[in-house]
């Protein structure tokens, strides 16, 4: 016996799309008895539907179902192997089992990274190394094994390097179809960091929409009992400690230990305002000190290179040095910075994880700011014969050696800590996985990669086999040898702000590196594709020029004076962004207040 | 296209492919699951649609369950009758909802009905000194568990009743984002 409502939700079942509808089925929270019962009325009503239609045999309107059904059924068989791509699907599966998702949270971060490395490496040998390769000079250096680590020697004269590709117009057969490598190399690049930019864009809007929509402060308790247990962990010994952690939270809240609570008299709050103040003011001098060391090694390394080779392996021995000084930076100033941290003491555990994320995002920053300033200001007008593959080189080599910084800190930090936790000092325990140090580690790798593939179109590659390398390695070192996070860390945040990082100081500084070079500096003349134009941008200009002639690309050049070159066109463009982005503002508040408004009226 | 199995005739999947979020592949693999809880019990062959029912001892030891707090709840939710025994299809509904493709409406649906020990609809504030034990092993004393579960009313009940509404729940999980 169907009542109306059922009735009539059958019917709008019945008039949805297939997709729509079988969505639809899915989500009702009923028994699956009941959604088959469903699911078989809306078939009959299809049918009884397509009937009163009327003038259609039967036999034509099952086999369109039937054809329907088949296509649905070799959709789903498509989408089983589109999941099989999805790497290491298992081995996250059981990282989240044993460790819960803030831990998970870090693997999936590296294998988003990795697609993206995947994809510029890609695009990069697709359009620009291939045809390289068609029109490649002989390569008459040696290969000595130091070449691997060095990124010198042999893979100078290689397309591993800006240096080595033609700056001509490449075509196999006689006033057959060419190629022209300028626009090929300056396009491939750009669209790349375009895609990048608006991915990333939408992956943080997204995010951040979800996460940090509504922290009101009077739902977080509530909250902290009903909706913070993991229910991925299957792990009994991770389920004891989040269980712990949850009783002692629930303890200090009743306690009203809370520091937030306690009034500070106007001596103690100086003293502690006091306090954060001389430790910014230490964590500020150590970058700075860190980058001018940088700096003076670097115009250092450059002055002996330039002088010229004495000894080879003395000189390729001096090139690893600046690379190894700017990793052992990164590694132990960040372990000072903790130590600062320990000694101020913050009012929530949550502002010591941001101020601490912020300290190592700044010095790392820092030191490649320092770096991209010696790039472009000093080695660029240098009288170096190939400034860019100097830059590619030193970028390989730093890129390199960062890969086995990390190797490295997963063999102290875990490997041995887990040995000395157990077996000297077993009052230490196991380690636990450090989410943040890491994700700032591949965020700086990125980084590097980023402002490297305009002068070594292949770098994205080797940072691919890398980032492979240390997933491995953190997976099988996490399952050996760390134990589950004892600390609440708020997932979804954390993951907001990692993208954040990614994207503000990270991706929106080398946007800026590669448009300065791009824009002003002058390639070298006797390499790269570039050579001999007075910027790299010039090819383009000179490409609209030429298309200026032919009338059947007028539109592009329309185009690229008037909306690409045109500032009033940008203006336009952002006072329209600005617009929009009032207006929805205007709208949230204007929800807020109706919800506040609907709030009271329930309460009354 | 595909293997050919003879666990189910076509339309049963079919079935099962549009009720649930799984594909024909994770239907099967959790059919086996299924199966491998009590072999004897279970036949190979579902076409003619058998009344097989597991008891709960046995749910409750797969080892994605056995070591959660609310194992007891969740196949209490998910069975037929309601006292943890699980046919198949509660078995493949119960890991749908729990899946990772499962939106969060519905899985806030479930964990709403979850921690509504006794039943009724809504969740008291004796179901919610349950949760809380269950949540922290006991590890509280009654009067911490008591007031905590006060505080919790008192933040989340938007109708003033003394006791949260599903529409209560769903108020509070939209601003959680991290509800899993």
């Amino acid at each position: 016996f169907l009542c109306d409502a059922e009735k009539d939700f059958i019917v709008s079942l019945a008039s949805m799309s297939a997709k729509e509808r079988i969505k639809a089925i899915q989500k009702l929270p009923e028994t699956m008895t009941k959604k088959r019962e469903i699911r078989n009325k809306v078939l009959n009503e299809i049918t009884k539907q397509w009937r009163h239609r009327g003038a259609e045999p039967s036999c034509w309107t099952q086999s369109v179902q039937g054809a329907g059904v088949s296509f649905r059924r070799f959709g789903n068989t498509i989408s089983e192997y589109f999941h099989l791509l999805q790497m290491w699907h298992k081995a996250l599966k059981i990282i989240g089992a044993e460790f819960g998702t803030s831990v998970l949270s870090y693997f999936v971060f590296l294998r988003w990274l990795l697609y993206f490395n995947i994809f510029s490496f890609l695009i990069n040998f697709g359009f620009i190394t291939v045809p390289q390769f068609l029109a490649a000079e002989p390569n008459n250096l040696s290969f000595t094994g130091l070449e691997l680590l060095t990124g010198a020697g042999y893979f100078q004269q290689t397309v591993l390097y800006y240096g080595f590709y033609t700056n001509a117009t490449i075509s196999k057969i006689e006033n057959g179809p060419s190629y022209n490598m300028q626009l090929a190399y300056i396009f491939t690049v750009g669209i790349y960091f375009v895609i990048c930019f608006l991915i990333l864009l939408f992956s943080m809007a997204k995010s951040f929409c979800r996460n940090f929509l509504n922290p009101e402060a009077y739902t977080v308790r509530a909250s902290k009992l009903l909706c913070t247990w993991d229910f991925h962990i299957t792990n009994e010994k991770a389920v004891k400690l989040k269980q712990k952690n949850l009783s002692t939270q629930i303890k200090e809240d009743l306690t009203e230990v809370n520091r937030e609570v306690i009034d500070f008299s106007v001596m103690q709050r100086i003293l502690r305002l006091a306090v954060h103040l001389l430790a910014w003011v230490a964590c500020l001098g150590a970058a700075v000190a860190a980058c001018t060391g940088v700096y003076f090694l670097s115009i250092n390394n450059l002055k002996l290179f330039m002088k010229g080779h004495r000894n080879y392996l003395e000189s390729q021995a001096a090139m690893l040095v600046l690379p190894v000084v700017a990793s052992l930076l990164n590694t132990l100033i960040p372990f000072f910075f903790s130590w600062l941290g320990h000694l101020e003491r913050f009012q929530t555990p949550g502002q010591h994880i941001y101020v601490t994320i912020t300290r190592n995002i700044i010095l790392k920053m820092s030191i490649v700011g320092i770096l991209c300033y010696y790039w472009l200001n000093v080695v660029a007008t240098s009288e170096s014969q190939c400034w860019e593959t100097l830059v590619g080189q030193d970028i390989y080599r730093l890129v390199l050696v960062d890969f086995i910084f990390c190797l490295l800190g997963s063999f102290f930090g875990e490997f041995l800590r887990r040995i000395i936790g157990t077996t000297i000092y077993v009052s230490l325990g196991l380690p636990e996985f450090d989410i943040a140090r890491n994700v700032l580690d591949l965020i700086y790798a990125q980084t590097l990669t980023w402002i490297g593939i305009l002068f070594s179109p292949l770098l994205p590659g080797i940072q691919m086999i890398a980032f492979f390398i240390v997933f491995s390695v953190k997976e099988v070192s996490l399952l050996r040898n760390c134990q589950p996070p004892c600390k609440v860390w708020r997932t979804a945040q954390m993951k907001t702000s990692f993208m954040f990082l990614l994207f503000c100081p990270s991706f929106l500084g080398v946007l800026s590196v590669i448009g300065v070079t791009v824009w002003r500096l002058k390639p070298s003349e006797g390499c790269g594709p570039f050579r001999g134009l007075p910027s790299m941008y010039a090819a383009v200009s000179e490409w609209i020029r030429i298309l200026q002639s032919y009338t059947a690309s007028k539109w592009v050049v329309w185009i690229y004076h008037n909306l690409i070159t045109s500032e009033l066109f940008f203006f336009i463009l952002s006072s329209i962004v600005l617009i929009v982005t009032y207006l929805y503002w205007q709208i949230i508040q204007g929800r807020k207040t109706m919800t506040k408004l609907l709030h009271n009226q329930i309460n009354n | 296209m595909g293997n050919k199995q003879t666990v189910f005739t076509q339309e049963q999947l079919d079935a099962y492919q549009d009720c649930t979020f799984f594909t024909r592949k994770e239907i099967l693999r959790l059919f086996y699951r299924y199966r491998d809880l009590a072999p004897q019990l279970v036949p190979l062959d579902y076409t003619n649609k058998p009344a097989v029912t597991l008891p709960y001892e046995l749910i409750g030891s797969m080892p994605e369950l056995k070591d959660n707090p609310f194992r007891q709840r969740i196949a209490e939710v998910f069975s037929e009758h309601g006292d943890g025994s699980m046919t198949l299809d509660d078995f493949l509904d119960m890991f749908s909802v729990l899946s990772e493709m499962a939106p969060r409406d519905l899985k806030a649906y479930y964990a709403f009905k979850i921690y509504d020990f006794n039943n009724d609809d809504y969740i008291c504030k004796s179901d919610l000194e349950k949760t809380v034990n269950k949540l922290t092993r006991n590890e509280l004393t009654p009067e911490e568990v008591s007031l905590a579960c006060e505080k919790v009313i008192y933040e989340a009940d938007v109708d003033n009743d003394g006791k949260l509404s599903l529409e209560d729940f769903q108020h509070m999980i939209v601003r959680a984002p991290d509800f899993l």
